[in-house]
């Protein structure tokens, strides 16, 4: 009789030390949304290797959920923690977030004013050719550059539109050495034509 | 009894408390540091499979290494898994040597687009630059050279795959460029436009030997003024031509410098250019063609045929508005050498090898 009382006080205990550990799953689908979140506002663009991190993070804590789904006596002790780590980064992340796109956004728009700057000049200079008859090949076939330049320029504002701030800034030092350039071309037309 | 008990307990716990705890392998830092090194050399997106074959083998290594750690000390055993990251580390090596040759392989051959593409647009670029083949043209190739910036500034930081992607833009544009300039160039590729050309250089020269006398041969693709004194190549000068002038004329302002065989009907001293030397442009060929262009309707109804067409002054780099342009001081030595009535013929290109041959699409012209 005794050993039976022993017996059932011993499976109550194991019953309640099973029930206890729970799978957190309120802790789980609120992380991994707000590691979803801040992938979603771009992390990945700005800040790669915080993408990654979050990432492997989560896949970790998988594993761990893996290991303790497969024991008799769970332990979510150690996921839990995990989950509120993430859940922090994810946080501390997000918050840094804004800042580093104002940065990327800043430098996309200052190397465009740049190209923007280069090209008006390359159009100033042209506007002091001579035009119509006589007009030099050379400096006619420069008005097309400045053209390129300037149909170029929009697709820079274009990609900062598009929040492609890397992108954006490739292209708008790309512009700029192409304005310079036609730029030194044209007054090289026009001392040219003047010499003649 | 209950001593004893009592004791073996405390002497298990006090085991427990000496012995050492096995340290975590050192090949599962290694393991994390190198899958972070192919991350960032670009293994997702080089060998995006292998790469997720090795990281689903990274998660069950850690997987079973957290399997391990959960485990009452006494009881862990790092070795299996201790082996698995070692097996883990050496097919890493593998992925890396593979990463870097798949790289290589990529940057070979965006460098030789690249390469391949700056040639073109050399090409394209030198000769719209001497040749006036409209602005159209020059905007393209100008972003065509914006977008090939682009790329070397991509190659440069080794992201060929974003590389591979600019260059489409640089082929779209300069296929753009080409586009543009094809209804001029194409007549300069046709070899029955050449043969045609050919022909009447030809008999220039041959009239000029036959009956002794001076005569303008005007090649466009040369631009170049040859001056025949009894068949011979007496002067070559070089000249300038309209805003369109590689283009046949066909009507008025439409600043085409006209080819066909001419005479100089008129000698001007005192032309605005400095000396002008007058053509007969339209001569009847002229007026026939332009009258079939207009019942086909190809040309509207109030077109004009246009004319004064002139061998000027005024430099030789200068765009006229269908004229043929010298320097001035060679306007004046040409000028004593012709009389009126000097047959001047003016052709396209007398070489299938032409500056204009080698750019564009050929699309035969229909034209005379």
């Amino acid at each position: 009789m005794k050993r039976v009382r022993l017996i059932v006080v011993g499976l109550m205990v194991l019953a309640f030390l099973v029930g206890c550990a729970s799978k957190p799953t309120k802790e789980i689908e609120d992380t991994t949304a707000a590691v979803k979140a801040v992938i979603a506002e771009g992390l990945g663009k700005y800040a790669p290797e915080d993408e990654k991190k979050l990432n492997d993070s989560l896949a970790a804590i998988d594993a761990e959920l893996k290991v303790q789904d497969g024991k008799t006596f769970k332990s979510f002790d150690k996921t839990k923690q995990m989950l509120a780590d993430l859940s922090k980064m994810a946080a501390d992340m997000k918050a840094a977030l804004p800042a580093k796109k104002e940065a990327a956004k800043q430098a996309a728009v200052a190397a465009m004013d740049a190209a923007k700057a280069a090209a008006d000049e390359a159009k100033n200079l042209l506007a002091k050719a001579p035009k119509g008859k006589g007009t030099a090949a050379d400096i006619e076939a420069l008005k097309g550059d400045v053209k390129g330049v300037d149909d170029a320029l929009v697709e820079v504002q274009g990609l900062i539109d598009k929040e492609d701030y890397a992108a954006a800034v490739t292209k708008a030092n790309a512009v700029k050495e192409k304005a310079a350039a036609v730029a030194a071309q044209i007054t090289q037309a026009m001392e040219k034509a003047k010499k003649k | 009894m209950k001593r004893t008990v009592l004791a073996v307990a405390i002497l298990c716990l006090f085991l427990a408390g000496c012995i050492k705890e096995e340290p975590v392998p050192p090949e599962v830092s290694l393991a994390e540091k190198q899958e972070l090194d192919l991350w960032r050399a670009g293994a997702p997106f080089y060998l995006k499979e292998p790469f997720n074959r090795y990281k689903e083998t990274l998660l069950k290594s850690k997987g079973n290494l957290t399997k391990v750690n959960a485990q009452f000390k006494w009881f862990r055993n790092y070795k299996p898994v201790q082996a698995e990251f070692a097996q883990l580390l050496k097919q890493g090596d593998e992925l890396s040597k593979q990463l870097e040759i798949e790289k290589q392989k990529r940057a070979s051959a965006v460098l030789e687009r690249m390469k391949s593409l700056q040639q073109k647009h050399s090409h394209l670029e030198e000769m719209t630059l001497s040749i006036h083949l409209g602005t159209l043209t020059r905007s393209y190739l100008a972003r065509a050279e914006v977008a090939l910036k682009e790329v070397q500034t991509l190659y440069k930081k080794e992201q060929y795959p974003a590389s591979e992607e600019k260059l489409k833009d640089v082929e779209v544009n300069l296929a753009r460029a080409e586009k543009a300039i094809a209804p001029v160039v194409s007549r300069y590729k046709d070899t029955n436009q050449i043969a045609k050309w050919k022909r009447w250089a030809t008999e220039t020269v041959e009239e000029s030997r036959e009956e002794g006398i001076t005569s303008i041969l005007i090649i466009k693709a040369n631009k170049k003024l040859l001056l025949y004194k009894n068949g011979s190549l007496s002067k070559s000068y070089p000249v300038g031509l309209g805003h369109n002038g590689w283009s046949d004329k066909q009507r008025a302002k439409d600043n085409a410098t006209p080819e066909g065989k001419y005479k100089i009907i008129s000698k001007n001293p005192a032309s605005r250019y400095h000396r002008a030397l007058l053509i007969n442009y339209p001569n009847e060929e002229d007026r026939r063609e332009f009258q079939r262009a207009k019942k086909r309707g190809l040309l509207p109804q109030s077109a004009g045929i246009g004319g004064s067409i002139e061998i000027h002054g005024g430099g030789d780099e200068g765009l006229t508005y269908g004229c043929i342009s010298l320097d001035n001081h060679q306007i004046e030595e040409l000028y004593y050498a012709v009389d009126v009535g000097t047959p001047v013929t003016i052709v396209g290109a007398i070489d299938e090898r032409n500056i204009l041959s080698s750019a564009g699409t050929a699309t035969p012209s229909k034209r005379k």
